[in-house]
């Protein structure tokens, strides 16, 4: 099996995708994963996520007032579900609110839709970190990919696309449920489209470094018998009646 | 002493606890809500809960007095059978130990772990894990089965990715090579047929085309 780039474990660097929104929302988490922490952080967008520290997880960074905010519970369900269907593995960092200056802290007011939340992401297999700070956001993270690396998750491509290579990347994040760093492996492992159109499931699944379930999804995508009469009728192209 | 967990299953809104805690103040904050029940010989375990699930409980003592309560930990981790939470007592007092003890728990255990301010919350945080163990898997959003969607609207766009290919071609290309894996082995003769000279020849180099 021929690989168009040579990827080499390199067991030193730790790389880390950041979400372009995390920019504004969480500035010294990435330059503290940057400069504390030597680790490569490729910032882009990647559609409903926070952060990706390997090939299999994602790690969703909350700040604790909105977390505790029982106002936002259909608003998480939906986020949380999102990455269930595009990563094996999930984890939620909670994050304590920084005390603007003049402000006093918060009182934190546990409750019952807290605890209820809790249970029932552990139930789910989530798992649940707390952080006092950006920095220290940065330092959990930054622990997550080691360990993921230490059990041949890390990221090893490249997480930049050239421009010959950005058309094939836009075709494989169309794919459904498919994250940001699977797009990647598919990109910089398969030589051709074509080769990823005709690969077996077992190759999906190593190729793309997906479980074996992930890869038979993938397999039946590419091989669904397209039928036009399943389009709800407003998105078939022509005039309006 | 080896960890004892009694082979009776704990029914639904039952938790069985360690004699120790008998008269505690977390123990008061479970009444009414479970049913609690004692045993002597839990072994290492703090709370039994349904489903095989356990509870730890590290209090600000144990934090401050140092590495003993790792010891524990490890030997209730090996033991594969258990799915064990671990409550951890954070107060001002034990603060600065946290982040050390979140990481060897959470990161290096691979345990949960979820940090309490004292007991009276810790009852409270057991009431919701019983709870979340005795719903049935549809209430908890988290485990709900993925609704599956038509693929239709998701090809379509997937094939409008290639360089050319517009919405109406799409659709026509679809017509002639309905799956992405057919269109993927189409020759450009194939293609001329359907979209034209140019077209055809944007979308074999797409496919063919060593990156």
């Amino acid at each position: 099996s021929s690989s168009s780039v040579k990827l080499t474990e390199n067991s030193s660097m730790l790389c880390v995708l950041a979400d372009s929104r995390e920019i504004s929302s969480g500035p010294e988490v990435i330059s503290c994963l940057k400069m504390a922490h030597a680790v490569k952080v490729e910032v882009c967008s990647l559609n409903g996520c926070d952060y990706i520290v390997s090939n299999r997880m994602a790690v969703e960074r909350k700040l604790q007032s909105e977390f505790v905010n029982c106002n936002n519970r259909n608003k998480l369900i939906e986020r949380i579900q999102h990455l269930q269907n595009l990563f094996e593995r999930i984890c939620l960092i909670v994050e304590k609110d920084r005390i603007k200056p003049g402000e006093t802290s918060r009182i934190f007011q546990r409750h019952k839709y807290y605890d209820s939340m809790l249970s029932s992401l552990i139930a789910a297999g989530i798992r649940i970190l707390f952080s006092s700070s950006q920095e220290e956001t940065a330092g959990l993270l930054k622990e997550l990919a080691l360990v993921e690396q230490r059990k041949k998750a890390g990221i090893v491509v490249p997480t930049e696309v050239k421009a010959h290579k950005k058309d094939a990347l836009q075709f494989y994040l169309s794919i459904p449920n498919i994250n940001h760093v699977t797009a990647l492996n598919m990109c910089h492992r398969f030589s051709t489209v074509k080769q990823m159109a005709n690969s077996s499931v077992t190759d999906i699944a190593s190729y793309a470094q997906v479980s074996q379930q992930k890869a038979e999804e993938i397999y039946r995508y590419i091989h669904y018998v397209f039928d036009s009469q399943m389009l709800p009728t407003a998105s078939v192209g022509g005039k309006a009646r | 002493m080896t960890v004892q967990i009694g082979t009776a299953l704990v029914p639904y809104g039952h938790a069985i606890g360690s004699e120790k805690w008998r008269g505690s103040e977390l123990a008061q904050g479970l009444y009414g809500k479970i049913q609690l029940h004692f045993e002597e010989a839990l072994g290492m375990v703090d709370f039994q809960l349904p489903n095989r699930l356990c509870v730890l409980y590290i209090s600000e003592a144990d934090l401050v007095a140092g590495n003993a309560f790792k010891r524990r930990l490890v030997r209730i981790r090996n033991d594969s059978n258990l799915h064990t939470i671990v409550i951890v007592e954070r107060t001002r007092l034990s603060e600065q130990y946290f982040p050390q003890v979140q990481k060897f728990i959470a990161l290096e255990l691979g345990m949960n772990m979820l940090p309490v301010a004292n007991q009276s919350e810790a009852a409270q945080l057991i009431i919701q894990l019983v709870h979340s163990q005795s719903k049935e898997q549809q209430s908890n959003p988290f485990l709900r089965k993925k609704r599956s969607q038509l693929a239709e609207p998701s090809i379509l766009n997937t094939i409008q990715q290639i360089p050319g290919v517009g919405k109406v071609k799409a659709l026509l290309l679809l017509q002639y090579f309905p799956s992405i894996h057919q269109l993927s082995k189409a020759s450009v003769q194939q293609l001329e047929e359907v979209v034209g000279r140019g077209i055809a020849q944007q979308i074999n180099t797409f496919f063919t085309q060593q990156r």
